[in-house]
């Protein structure tokens, strides 16, 4: 009895190396099954949220396995909206407006941003009022934006009695009323990270090109801007997608022609159910945005390699 | 940078203030004045140029709100949407966000960037697909519908402040409690819960926000059946046709949460769960 207790209570090192193995596996897989019970519900469900509609863009662009579809492979989509000046002159004009919000914004931001670094009384208001605009939705701030410089707004009403004829921003064929109201609600997320960006630039790097005899204008152009440059492109990409994709704003005081391309896109297949078109413009503008993702990682990895030489 | 290396005289130190305080009341104050003034418009009377400031007041519009079925009942679907995804995603959030915040996650940079994408993909894109999709399941202007698609661009703000809160309880003091002989309930229960508190109500006032203020999704996906304020909104600023003093009191009543979320963030919440949420990308 005593002999059998004493084999059962020390088996062999072999055998115990065995079970330890096992059960090192067997506690990975449980911590495994853990972590994706975990992740299923909000990982999981974001994952399954961009791939069913991107699959779907896709296959539907190619005639596949979308409503109204022709269920086999062909580019008629991607003929049909290259060859439509209704769909290119969309394209252009959302290029345009995205590219014109995105200089402008960083000109206006960066000066901003320049003032806002010196010391003047009233700095710390102003430093929290021109946040408002990142809290306020698109349409809300079309809204905002209209009722000072839209048809009947106050500056048409101020300048009614001097005889300034205030021009109309509302469906102006240049997309300046778009690029204005859009400005607005990207300029202080712009000044946001570049002032960011601008503090952590060392003081005495600003200390040094002064002393080597270099001006104020001359600092900021030479040395601030480009030290600034990971933050301006990190801004400008922000700015970029959010004026190449916005749908609010142009809907509502775009002109008739062109139209802006995520217009375009939803009356597609909200008017005329055309889904295979609108997921074709879909793809382009994903390419689109891809680009300008691609051109802000080559960007950052330059700049990463520039304040290098500096740090 | 502590400014003011080239400029030296006080005069135009106080000529700079005065341009830039007016500019930035111009540009970001005056226009919700203006908003304010244009729901207090007089219906009968109007506000109509040259006046520069409304002949009459009156709080028709206020109570049209109530008064007008199609506006009373945008307000009722936008709470309760605003209400089902707040909870929706704080509850689907959660698990992944401990996940990331306090587990040893393999491929943790790469759920991250998981998480984020919605935020990359222009709305449009992500309505495009989604609209054909819930056609097909029959969600299309349905209140679920609505609901699970304004979870995809809320979660990603919901999930990014839980995750910096989790990871932000020190591991010592779950460690103590442990030791002390508490159980793995009352540890979630009297240590973890009292501390990630302040980041769950941060996380849970974003999605209020996100959700009440989202347009494109709710509207490719609930129109015409299910009408949030946002949706009304856009008909009202010329979609449908142009009713200016209902388009104030509309954007009046969604600036005002969003305004009393930012005023509860700078007075009670540490200021990094919201930045958490904020910073973009």
């Amino acid at each position: 009895m005593a002999s059998f207790d004493f084999i059962v209570a020390t088996p062999r090192p072999h055998a115990e190396e065995l079970d330890r193995g096992t059960r090192a596996r067997r506690q990975r897989r449980r911590k495994l099954l853990i972590d994706l019970a975990l992740l299923v519900p909000g990982a999981g469900f974001l994952l399954l949220a961009m791939i069913l509609p991107l699959g779907q863009l896709i296959l539907a662009s190619f005639g596949l396995f979308g409503l109204g579809a022709a269920g086999h492979f062909t580019l008629d989509n991607y003929i049909a909206v290259a060859g439509n000046v209704l769909f290119t002159s969309a394209f252009r004009f959302s290029l345009q407006i995205a590219v014109a919000t995105t200089l402008l914004s960083l000109v206006v931001a960066t000066a901003t941003a320049a003032v806002l670094q010196l010391d003047f009384p009233g700095r710390r208001l102003v430093g929290a009022l021109y946040k408002i605009p990142l809290v306020v939705p698109s349409l809300i701030a079309a809204f905002l934006v209209l009722t000072m410089v839209g048809p009947g707004g106050m500056v048409a009403r101020v300048l009614q009695p001097y005889g300034i004829r205030w021009p109309s921003l509302l469906h102006d064929p240049s997309g300046a009323g778009i690029i204005v109201v859009l400005l607005w609600h990207n300029v202080p997320i712009t000044i946001l990270i570049v002032s960011a960006v601008a503090a952590a630039i060392p003081r005495p790097v600003i200390d040094a090109a002064r002393t080597l005899g270099a001006g104020p204008v001359r600092v900021f152009t030479r040395v601030i801007v480009p030290l600034c440059s990971p933050g301006i492109s990190a801004a400008a990409l922000l700015v970029f997608i959010d004026a190449f994709g916005t749908y609010a704003i142009p809907s509502l005081i775009g002109p008739a022609f062109p139209r802006a391309l995520s217009v375009t896109m939803t009356s597609e297949f909200l008017l005329h159910a055309r889904w295979g078109t609108a997921s074709a413009l879909g793809v382009a503008m994903i390419l689109m945005t891809g680009m300008v993702l691609a051109l802000y990682h080559a960007l950052q990895a330059r700049s990463r390699l520039l304040s290098g030489a500096v740090a | 940078m502590n400014g003011l290396w080239f400029i030296r005289s006080p005069r135009l130190r106080w000529l700079i203030a005065a341009l830039v305080l007016s500019a930035t009341l111009v540009v970001f104050v005056f226009p919700m004045v203006v908003a304010v003034l244009w729901s207090l418009v007089d219906p009968a009377v109007g506000w109509f140029p040259p006046h520069i400031v409304p002949a009459s007041l009156s709080l028709a519009n206020w109570q049209a709100l109530f008064a007008v079925p199609e506006l009373s009942q945008a307000f009722v679907t936008s709470f309760i949407v605003a209400v089902l995804v707040t909870l929706l995603s704080l509850a689907l959030g959660f698990p992944t966000s401990y996940a990331l915040a306090r587990r040893d996650l393999k491929h943790r940079r790469l759920i991250e960037l998981l998480v984020l994408l919605p935020l990359t993909l222009p709305s449009v894109v992500l309505a495009t697909g989604l609209g054909s999709i819930f056609i097909r399941l029959g969600l299309a202007q349905t209140l679920l519908g609505v609901v699970l698609a304004q979870c995809i661009v809320v979660m990603p703000f919901t999930i990014r402040i839980l995750t910096a809160t989790l990871s932000g309880v020190p591991q010592d003091l779950i460690d103590a409690a442990r030791n002390l002989g508490a159980a793995p309930i009352s540890v979630a229960r009297c240590v973890l819960l009292p501390m990630v508190l302040p980041g769950l109500f941060a996380g849970a006032l974003l999605a209020f926000v996100g959700s009440l203020e989202e347009f494109l999704l709710s509207f490719v996906v609930g129109m015409p059946k299910i009408e949030t304020l946002p949706m009304l909104l856009w008909a009202y600023l010329g979609g449908r046709s142009s009713i200016q003093t209902y388009a104030a009191v509309v954007s009046l009543v969604l600036l005002i949460p969003t305004l009393a979320m930012l005023f509860v963030a700078e007075r009670v919440l540490k200021q990094e769960h919201l930045a958490a949420g904020f910073g973009k990308g």
